[in-house]
């Protein structure tokens, strides 16, 4: 089945969600090429082992939608029936605008596929990653998008060898772009995620938890509903609209464990669950479970190290 | 200035969303998602600097329209809804279609979503209703400032960008990106005359087609024997004695 897999430029280099697709791809012997996004001068995106069109926009135009288009030409051009993107803001628009152009509805937050026949067979987790939902795609054209951290990601030689397409565009024009700073270990790939909801009570009482993360050299996460509340930024989501992770130890802080949390870190090694909810959900997938009054326990585990 | 606003109707988010087949169960009595009142909470302060005309637009098994109430209660002018057996298990392209349709009709300048529903969370309608309607998506909002010109903040995986929002376009406002406002009793009461209109799929161009296929749901949990012990004092010490054996410190 021929395929594209549409990646981003990340810190200079091909996303890691395009490589985690490019595990699956080359598991299923797909005959695949990938496109990748960015705005980057020569970003390493090549590779000997695929082909690689580098689609390059100017960073102050908002120009997803000539993206599309240029993409709709070379699915055309290729006769390439499926599409797989990662879940991210870029992927989500992308993959939205294509599957209108080409009348065939995406499948969203797709955990794993199969190819059977002509046909793709795909799957999501719900009910908080206790029930698999699955369904059949048989339309010619097939747009998946992959939750991140869904494969094992593909380890490659990158280089600069690929094809540079430039889009300019009247699209609408992007100013002020601020770039989050990132300090210390970062969510995605940190061996030590602490994660704090809720029952940190105020946005304060998250020195805690970074007195706890730089003790542990951890990453530091949050549930959406803090997020939404203002302690921590939307790159710190930990969730089914944030980010997921696997990290060997988990300890969620706080945390009631609400499905939508859960889809992003169930899959982690080990987990640790302080809450003074004795029910709290959380404790249903925790391989250690403490019910115990979170603000006083955290500073006793810093002091203690 | 006119402005449609989508609002969706869902299952009481505080109880197990169950299936039938492949469908979500809907209940008669639905609520309205609380991911739309952010981006009801950007068209009603577009409204009140604008003078804009905004009508809440909404596809789904209407019930008892508590959840269209709701929307109306913050401040909307009308609603344009649609409801139609054969959209039951739609897809993202089939429910973009109708409301796309729905914001011709009402002649949107402006088409204003949640970022994606609480229930079905596929999270890309607001960008397939703006390539439908031909006009520049801006997606991920998560600050709106409102001057002569209206500047709008999105949020990238990296940080964040400014865009002026363009006269024809679809916005899709993050939560937390505005504060939506409560209403209050007057505003209640006034909800209650406001005008709903209610058509069906041979009202609008409609040429959407289904193609998932519901296969199966299959249980995957797996009982995890996870140790939940009640904190006497040496909690701590639990959680650090892990943590040693563990090999993270």
């Amino acid at each position: 089945m021929k395929t594209l897999i549409i990646g981003e430029v990340v810190d200079n280099k091909l996303s890691s969600g395009a490589l985690e697709i490019v595990t699956k791809a080359n598991d299923l012997g797909l005959d695949y090429e990938i496109v990748t996004v960015g705005s980057e001068e020569s970003p390493n995106i090549g590779s000997e082992s695929f082909k690689n069109t580098y689609i390059k926009c100017s960073e102050n135009k908002l120009s997803l939608g000539s993206v599309a288009d240029k993409l709709k030409n070379i699915i055309e051009e290729n006769t390439i029936s499926l599409v797989l993107a990662p879940s991210t803001y870029v992927g989500r628009d992308l993959i939205a605008f294509l599957s209108v152009d080409f009348k065939s509805s995406q499948v969203s937050n797709v955990i794993n596929f199969e190819i059977e026949g002509e046909s793709v067979i795909t799957s999501n987790s719900i009910n908080g990653g206790e029930s698999e939902y699955n369904s059949k795609i048989s339309s010619p054209n097939k747009f998946l998008l992959i939750r991140p951290k869904s494969f094992e990601e593909a380890a490659l030689d990158l280089n600069t060898n690929f094809e540079t397409v430039e889009i300019t565009s009247e699209d609408p024009e992007v100013f002020d772009i601020f770039i989050e700073e990132k300090t210390g270990p970062q969510l995605e790939d940190s061996k030590i995620v602490i994660s704090a909801g809720r029952g940190m009570v105020d946005s304060e009482n998250l020195s805690l938890v970074q007195d706890l993360a730089s003790k542990l050299n951890a990453a530091i996460g949050g549930t959406r509903a803090i997020v939404d509340a203002g302690w921590m930024p939307y790159s710190q989501q930990v969730g089914q609209t944030g980010k997921t992770v696997k990290p060997d130890v988990y300890i969620a802080l706080g945390i009631s464990g609400a499905t939508q949390h859960q889809v992003g870190m169930k899959d982690s090694k080990y987990i640790i669950a302080v809450n003074k909810d004795e029910e709290a959900p959380i404790f249903q997938i925790a391989d250690l479970g403490l019910v115990a009054d979170t603000l006083s326990i955290v500073p006793k585990i810093t002091e203690n190290l | 200035m006119k402005i449609a606003v989508c609002a969706k109707q869902i299952p009481d988010p505080a109880l197990e969303i169950t299936y039938n087949g492949g469908n979500i169960n809907r209940p008669d009595e639905q609520v309205l998602d609380d991911t739309d009142r952010y981006g009801i909470e950007v068209a009603l302060q577009l409204k009140e600097k604008f003078d804009a005309e905004v009508t809440v637009i909404s596809m789904g098994s209407l019930g008892t329209e508590k959840g269209i109430q709701q929307a109306l209660q913050m401040g909307p002018d009308g609603a344009l809804v649609l409801e139609d057996d054969s959209l039951t298990g739609s897809n993202s392209l089939m429910t973009a279609n109708v409301l796309s349709e729905l914001s011709k009709k009402v002649e949107a300048d402006i088409t204003i979503f949640g970022t994606e529903s609480t229930d079905g969370y596929s999270g890309v309608i607001p960008q397939q209703v703006s390539r439908m309607l031909g006009v520049p998506c801006i997606s991920y909002i998560k600050a709106v400032d409102i001057d002569e010109s209206v500047t709008l903040t999105r949020q990238t995986s990296t940080g964040s960008e400014k865009v002026v929002m363009p006269a024809n376009c679809v916005l899709s406002v993050t939560a937390g990106g505005v504060e939506p406002r409560y209403p209050n009793f007057k505003d209640i009461m006034a909800a209650k005359s406001k005008p709903i209109e209610r058509i069906s799929i041979a009202d609008i161009n409609y040429d959407a087609q289904q193609n998932l296929e519901f296969v199966d749901i299959k249980d995957v949990s797996t009982t995890k024997q996870g140790e939940k012990i009640i904190d006497e004092g040496e909690g701590f010490q639990i959680i650090i004695d892990k943590l040693k054996e563990l090999k993270a410190i």
